[in-house]
């Protein structure tokens, strides 16, 4: 695959936050905070300046739809009449967007360079205090204007919710087609918005669970190419692969450690599933679990130190923690239900898993304690949740009536899933981190 | 001498059984009028010698049960006459499970046919074993097919 990486060339100092507006969503809050967005505008004048004024009024558009993905932030429309001049990107007029019922406001310009590149400028700013929240720039490529428009957003998200934003992200899944029993499966990855979705193997051989490490720059999966599932690493950039361990184990369940220095995985050991960790690069896998039994879908905490599981040692499977060590392991889910593939957020707040009961499967958060368990979809097959960066969403599998597997995307909030749309059926979604 | 590979087939439990439990087992597929291929003939007598070429377990579980353990003590003693055959131990996990407990069920199933064949005297080196996790559902049968001449085919070992 291409590597798509972009030229951001950030400019001035990057962004500088002060401390989230005021207006903060609570976490479960129906009420989303309302946005100006009125059109960028650009310094640029005569007929090179509507050219300009053309690209703002796409990356102004790019941001509305990026907004109105979220539950917390509500854009107000863009209006051709809102129009403001250059210097009033850096000194807008608040009380029109107070008067409106804007908690935040959105000002940036786009401008040409003469080596053919684009200058794009961002602001977020408090309306109640009148204060500038953050600011953002970018010398881009007109073609890398998308993103340059996503991390705006992002800006935009973080001053707001004080979360990051999940905008400029990528998302792989297994892209599925043909007919049951015989599904042709091949990892695929695309930009969060939908954008430049490619194909990371050839659909010769089963494929499953694609995990990228944090940056999005490497992916680790299963394939059954050697007979047996095995994890490969892919290398996004240069297209190369190669198996994470040398020989004929059986192993599965990789995920990266949030430096992208390490992965855990499961390996069989005879009729004994457990978990072990390995450098991103190989070595000697060390061992972290022992038990009899089937411990397996092994998640970091964002800082490194604990490891949540799943393990089937006390009868049905439930989640366990651990140290990075492997010592300390202990129990944190008691249901009658069984929880399964588990993974931490970003943020550490929270652990999603899949919730099941017969032959139900549902998507489920808790907190690293124990406490606050909450079911988010009422589905009958969801599986496989994945966090965004924002820890405030999930994508996960839902299995529809047809039989067939899409990937959907959840809010904390309560609000309904939502179908992503993807070329084809498509399962084991994950979310990469925040891109550099 | 050379060694044929077969590649055995597979443990499954069906977990979209209708009936809580263990499964009845399934009618030993037909065995085709017209077999030419020597693989196909020596999967016929193991199947037909061996009174099948699956094993069912409970649902979630990876425990042989009484039934299994006949069908595979049958299977261990053909092996032992046919040195020859290598065989791989198939095995599946329940289709509602997660991705990859399904894989780690499947691959214990397999582990524990394959222990339960070494321990009857099955050279270890004639039997290997893997899972597919839920990825191939679906009627056991319809798992043996045969794959192309470089890699071997297979029989149900495994019954």
């Amino acid at each position: 695959m291409k590597a798509i990486r972009l030229k951001l060339a950030a400019f001035g100092a990057a962004a500088l936050f002060a401390s989230p507006v005021t207006a903060t969503v609570q976490a479960g809050a129906p009420a989303a905070t309302v946005i100006a967005l009125p059109p960028m505008t650009s310094p640029d004048a005569g007929a090179k300046g509507n050219q300009s004024l053309a690209y703002a009024w796409q990356a102004t558009q790019l941001i509305e739809t990026d907004l109105r993905q979220t539950s917390e932030l509500m854009p107000l429309s863009p209006d051709r009449k809102d129009y403001y001049s250059y210097p009033e990107v850096t000194a807008p007029t608040f009380s029109k967007w107070r008067d409106r019922g804007a908690k935040g406001l959105i000002t940036g310009f786009v401008q040409q360079r003469s080596d053919g590149r684009l200058t794009v400028g961002c602001y977020i700013y408090d309306v109640d205090k009148g204060r500038e929240l953050g600011r953002i720039g970018f010398v881009v490529a007109p073609d890398d204007l998308r993103r340059a428009a996503h991390k705006c957003s992002g800006l935009a998200y973080k001053g707001i919710t004080g979360s990051p934003g999940m905008f400029d992200t990528r998302i792989a899944y297994v892209a599925e087609t043909g007919a049951p029993g015989a599904r042709v499966k091949r990892i695929a990855i695309m930009d969060s918005d939908g954008y430049d979705h490619d194909y990371v193997t050839a659909g010769d051989t089963i494929v499953l669970t694609p995990r990228l490490s944090p940056k999005g720059a490497h992916l680790a999966y299963v394939s059954f190419q050697g007979g047996v599932p095995q994890v490969r690493i892919a290398d996004l950039d240069s297209g190369r692969q190669r198996p994470l361990l040398a020989g004929n184990g059986m192993t599965f369940a990789p995920r990266y450690s949030p430096d992208g220095s390490r992965i855990v995985f499961s390996m069989m050991l005879g009729a004994n599933s457990d978990i072990y960790v390995v450098g991103a690069n190989g070595g000697m896998p060390r061992r972290l679990t022992t038990a009899p039994g089937i411990d397996t879908d092994p998640s970091f905490s964002p800082d490194g130190s604990k490891i949540v599981f799943e393990s089937d040692r006390s009868g049905t499977q439930q989640l366990y923690m651990m140290n990075a060590d492997g010592s300390q392991q202990r129990r944190i889910t008691f249901g009658t239900a069984a929880y399964s593939a588990p993974e931490w957020s970003p943020d550490g707040n929270l652990i999603a898993y899949t919730w099941r009961f017969g032959d139900t499967r549902r998507i489920g958060v808790i907190a690293p304690d124990g406490a606050g368990e909450k079911q988010l979809t009422a589905g009958s097959a969801d599986e496989s949740p994945s966090w965004a960066a924002s820890s405030r969403e999930l994508v996960f599998q839902r299995t529809e009536a047809n039989g067939r597997p899409a990937i959907y995307r959840v809010s904390l909030d309560g609000s309904q899933p939502r179908r992503m749309t993807i070329p084809q059926d498509g399962s084991d979604p994950n979310w990469s981190g925040a891109m550099d | 001498m050379r060694k044929i590979l077969l590649f055995a087939t597979l443990l499954a439990t069906p977990a979209w059984a209708q009936l809580p439990g263990l499964r009845k087992r399934q009618p030993t597929p037909p065995v085709p009028m017209l077999v030419q291929n020597p693989i196909e003939l020596l999967r016929a007598d193991f199947a037909a010698q061996s009174g099948g070429s699956m094993i069912y377990f409970s649902q979630g579980s990876a425990q042989l049960t009484q039934q299994a353990r006949t069908i595979l003590a049958a299977q261990a003693m053909w092996l032992r006459q046919h040195p020859e055959v290598a065989v791989r131990v198939e095995g599946h996990g329940d289709p509602t499970d997660t991705r990859d407990h399904a894989l780690a069920l499947g691959a214990e199933r397999a582990a524990e046919a394959r222990n339960y064949l070494i321990l009857l005297a099955v050279p270890a080196a004639q039997v290997s074993a893997m899972t597919w996790g839920k990825e191939r559902p679906g009627p056991p049968s319809a798992v043996m097919t045969l794959q192309d001449s470089g890699s071997p085919p297979l029989v149900p070992a495994a019954g």
